[in-house]
């Protein structure tokens, strides 16, 4: 409607004004012209200085404004005022449409028909919009998704690519059109790139050759109703029985508070639902789904939500992950400086569990241990390791109740090396002789448990004592730690129903930083009852309880009640899960199109986890039909110990990357990851037209944006350019409808105003 | 499975064919003024249970307090366990029990368990509970404590502790089984048994994973050996013994 008042009045469209030049093209000299009008001017002013009636001086001013107005105008059109503007040639350049064949343009919001097929009318061979451009260029087509290809016209289009790729569509397209004068691109699309390249580069070119790009959006930027599971945030790798959380980041429009289901599935098995409310329009939420890893393999899970009753876009209901669900047994060394029952019960909790392996060194009296479950006469045999090497052997610590003075200075450094450096998990427990009561306050440990600890105050021998009801915090609602049921409700429960635990350290902080679990509220206040952080490359993990043993002694705890079992089982995978060998192994995504590189990433370290820069690093690829290539790994420069290569996976399927690191004849470690080629669905999550983007294309290359609403002005502007064969036109603007406004507006209001004063 | 045909019948005589079972008595517990103390590693617990005699006290009470205080004092003296210093005795049916893992039970010859107490004790057992039996002796007496067991945990029979038994080499080796005598016939120099219980045994009872549920101390009296170790006229040699194997399964009862 703008546009449309602004060509009545203007005579010409904003599109010539934005790209034309105001120049004045007068039929005799300008100086003549203006001293023409300054005598005029000059008469018209003098005649209001004499007035036949007295006239104030604000009237004065007012009328002579008016006829300076009126005089103004006629002068101007005297000057003979045009626009220059570059306009094409007539069939003398080319002009590309891109047409976007990526599978997101079938999606039908636009009233009840696809993206797709609007374009393809808007763009038929017989339609206005192609003839109209048809008769100033020579047109060439071209559809795009992944690549870019030539098209004989848009009835041809399928909307079967998997990706979009906008930069590569547009430097490709500048490639192709180098060698002929070109006009200008037009692209029609949705602009769901889902390549990750950066248009940076593409349109500092075209902007450089002044090859502007039109763009065309089509679709709507919300697409409503729908769902959509976002980028699934699951571990790389866990061991059997782990009770795994992953993240799911869940979107919804038009369908807001609804409950609906959301399934974990392995394959064919049903792995858990869950019940998630669906967030309110334009409000992303992260929900968790839980579910024990008990198949020992890569696992390929789905998480899905049912489509819903009129759903645009039924398949971003769901996303895979690739998960390594390891049978390997952890090691973990038990440090407990008094004989205490909760040797006995966390042994007994982790019973059978071939995936655990629980080393307990117990100091039973003065310079005397009991080991439990060494591997050989040999382990632990001089009592608590001395060397990193030995401490490092483990992958989790666990600290029962022992005072810091029990360790050297170089032990306490180990033990916090061991978090940090190591990458390891340290569990500290309650007791007598933990934490502030055990003289930890000011050791290196203290940094890294995510608990703040205080000496015990000064002259009070009296030992600190309560019991604690233990409260789910939010966070541990969600945790995988402190699930003890299948379902989160019926865990959190369980929870409700457990007897208090005694404390006797009085833990009432956590730091900053750090995930509370559990608390709980006794005599004086509340508690800190297990709380966890990360530090360095590890993890800590305080648990300020000197008997969670009762869980399963208590007399309300049914003998067949798996509580206890189940909190060790977690506590203790969680401790270790994601704690890293000397050589570990990532890529850049667990799931990707046949074609697209996968980065291969390894962190190489010698025993002592030191990290190397001078190893041998390969990755041997593994394809799905058991063809194997070899890749090697390069040290990254950017971080020590970092290694990286990349391959393209060709084939659909499951690829197995086995990484071995080798320094001289030394085995350093070997590393495994998993990476699942086929189609991840991209073009259908976040699939609302991307407005901004689309705009930054075309104002960036001097185009303009459209929608298929306003596309009928296309080919007249896409005229107005500068770049291929182009001619110079000058287009009069004295003849502008807004002069003629003027002029009788000036006439008729100072007429009016003479008459009411008596002078006409 | 040597006693187990003439279980029911020997039971049957030591209740008293079929007479209801005294009840314990109340334990006489110490008063503590502050309340209950709590907070503490281990608690030495006594059983206290109903049996067929008709002492005064109970079966149960046999060497109580002493032997339990100063077990409990050498306890801590030989090794680190953070021990509650007093004498400690609870029901079988006490819900209570199953918050102190270790238990203690002597002159189990008489025993005469309640339904009640069966099931604290099977509860307890399964749980996780250690049982660490003392002083009974001869024939009569076992089977009238195996007829017992066979209440309580009918489906764990009873076996011969192997003398390779982890318990044997938690804390202190112990190689040899020894019978240790009552504190009269050990100052007078012997017989070291009572009634034809001639030769000790130690005997357990394993859960399903192996792990022992109950220690039997058969023909033998580690508690009157705590309670009189301090006698110079008590062998010393037997005193060691006790505590040894007393040390010995209070830690394995902590640890496995």
């Amino acid at each position: 409607m703008g546009e449309r008042l602004f060509e009545l009045l203007f005579k010409y469209r904003p599109v010539a004004f934005e790209r034309g030049e105001l120049v004045l093209t007068p039929p005799w000299p300008l100086a003549a012209v203006l001293a023409l009008g300054g005598l005029v001017l000059a008469a018209s002013l003098a005649a209001y200085l004499r007035p036949r009636q007295p006239l104030g001086r604000r009237e004065r001013l007012g009328l002579a404004a008016l006829r300076a107005g009126t005089i103004g105008v006629l002068v101007f059109c005297l000057a003979g005022p045009a626009l220059r503007v570059a306009t094409v040639v007539p069939q003398q350049n080319f002009l590309g449409i891109l047409l976007d064949d990526s599978r997101s343009m079938r999606i039908a919001d636009q009233d009840g028909r696809s993206r797709g097929a609007v374009a393809a009318e808007a763009f038929a061979p017989e339609g206005p919009l192609l003839q109209a451009l048809g008769k100033r260029f020579k047109l060439r087509l071209f559809r795009f998704s992944e690549t870019l290809g030539r098209l004989d016209s848009a009835g041809a289009l399928g909307w079967a690519g998997r990706r979009t790729d906008l930069a590569g569509a547009l430097a490709a397209a500048q490639r192709e059109l180098a060698a002929v004068p070109l006009a200008g691109l037009v692209v029609v699309t949705d602009g769901a790139d889902n390549a990750r390249g950066s248009l940076a580069e593409p349109l500092l070119s075209l902007a450089a050759e002044r090859v502007p790009v039109h763009v065309v959006a089509v679709g709507g930027p919300v697409l409503s109703p729908d769902v959509e599971l976002g980028r699934a945030s699951a571990p790389r790798a866990v061991v059997r029985g782990t009770s795994v959380a992953v993240e799911l980041s869940l979107k919804a429009a038009g369908l807001g508070g609804r409950e609906v289901p959301l399934t974990v599935e392995d394959g064919e098995r049903l792995l858990a639902t869950t019940t998630v409310r669906l967030p309110r329009d334009g409000e992303p939420t992260t929900v968790r789904a839980h579910f024990v890893a008990d198949e020992a393999g890569p696992r390929r899970l789905r998480f899905s939500i049912p489509t819903q009753p009129g759903e645009l876009t039924p398949e971003n209901n769901a996303v895979e992950a690739v998960l390594l669900v390891e049978r390997r047994r952890e090691r973990i060394l038990y440090f407990e400086g008094e004989p205490r029952f909760e040797v006995k019960f966390l042994r007994r909790a982790i019973t059978g569990d071939e995936n655990l392996h629980v080393v307990v060194l117990q100091r039973t009296a003065e310079d005397k241990f009991l080991r439990l479950d060494v591997e050989d006469s040999t382990e632990l045999a001089a009592g608590f390791p001395r060397t990193r090497a030995e401490l490092f052997r483990y992958r989790g610590i666990v600290l029962g109740s022992v005072e810091a003075s029990f360790f050297t200075h170089d032990q306490h450094q180990m033990l916090a090396d061991f978090v940090s450096v190591r990458g390891g998990g340290l569990l500290a427990l309650g007791g007598r002789l933990a934490f502030g009561e055990g003289g930890w306050a000011e050791t290196p440990l203290a940094d890294a448990l995510p608990i703040v600890l205080e000496p015990p105050p000064a002259g009070d021998t009296t030992p600190f004592f309560t019991q604690v009801p233990v409260e789910l915090t939010p966070a541990g609602r969600d945790h995988p730690v402190t699930q003890l049921r299948a379902d989160p409700a019926a865990s959190a429960a369980r929870w409700d129903s457990l007897p208090p635990l005694s404390l006797i350290n009085p833990v009432r902080d956590a730091k900053p930083g750090a995930t509370v679990l559990l608390t709980g509220r006794g005599a004086g206040g509340s508690y800190v009852v297990l709380a966890t952080q990360r530090y360095g490359r590890g993890r800590a993990v305080a648990f300020p309880v000197q008997d969670s043993w009762i869980w399963q002694m208590h007399a309300d705890i049914p003998l067949e009640d798996q509580a206890h079992e189940a909190l060790w089982r977690q506590l203790l995978r969680f401790l270790v899960s994601e704690v890293p060998e000397p050589v570990a192994a990532q890529v850049s995504a667990d799931r990707i199109e046949p074609g697209r590189p996968v980065t291969i990433s390894a962190e190489v370290s010698d025993s002592g986890y030191m990290r190397l820069n001078g190893a041998d690093v390969r990755a041997t690829v593994v394809d799905p039909a058991g063809g194997e290539r070899q890749v090697p790994l390069r040290w990254t420069v950017r971080r020590d110990g970092e290694y990286e290569g990349t391959f393209v996976p060709t084939a659909a399927g499951l690829h197995e990357i086995r990484i071995e690191a080798r320094q001289g004849d030394a085995l350093l470690g070997t590393a495994s990851a998993y990476v699942e080629a086929g189609d991840v669905g991209a073009e259908f999550f976040d699939a609302g037209v991307q407005e901004a983007t689309l705009h930054r294309v075309a104002d960036e290359t001097g185009g303009r944006y459209y929608t298929p609403a306003t596309i009928r002005t296309l080919p007249e502007d896409v005229s107005f350019t500068e770049s291929g064969a182009t001619v110079v036109e000058h287009r009069d603007l004295w003849d502008m409808p807004i002069l003629l406004v003027l002029l009788l507006g000036f006439l008729s209001v100072e007429w009016a105003w003479r008459r009411r004063r008596g002078l006409a | 499975m040597r006693f187990g045909a003439w279980a029911p019948v020997l039971t049957l005589l030591a209740t008293g064919a079929g007479s209801p079972a005294a009840p314990p008595e109340r334990a006489p517990v110490r008063d503590f003024p502050d309340g209950y103390p709590d907070g503490r590693a281990f608690y030495f617990t006594r059983a206290v249970y109903s049996d067929a005699r008709e002492w005064r006290r109970g079966s149960w009470s046999t060497d109580y307090p002493e032997a339990d205080v100063h077990f409990v004092m050498g306890l801590e003296r030989l090794t680190g366990v953070d021990a509650f210093e007093h004498e400690h005795p609870l029901p079988l049916d006490d819900p209570d029990l199953r918050r102190f893992p270790f238990l203690y039970a002597v002159e189990v010859g008489a025993m005469a368990l309640t339904p009640a107490e069966v099931a604290g004790l099977r509860g307890y057992l399964l749980a996780g509970g250690f049982l660490f039996v003392d002083d009974f002796w001869g024939s009569y007496e076992w089977a009238n404590f195996e007829a017992q067991m066979r209440l309580v945990l009918p489906e764990h029979p009873i076996t011969e502790l192997a003398m390779d038994h982890p318990l044997l080499r938690t804390f202190y080796t112990i190689d040899e089984v020894l019978q240790v005598p009552n504190v009269w016939q050990g100052i007078r120099g012997g017989p070291t048994w009572e009634r034809d219980g001639y030769v000790p045994h130690l005997r357990g009872i394993f859960d399903e994973r192996g792990r022992l549920m109950v220690l039997i101390n058969w023909n033998s009296d580690a508690g009157d050996a705590w309670e009189h170790a301090d006698n110079p006229y008590y062998p010393l040699h037997f005193g060691n013994y006790a505590y040894r194997l007393g040390v010995n399964a209070v830690l394995y009862g902590m640890s496995r």
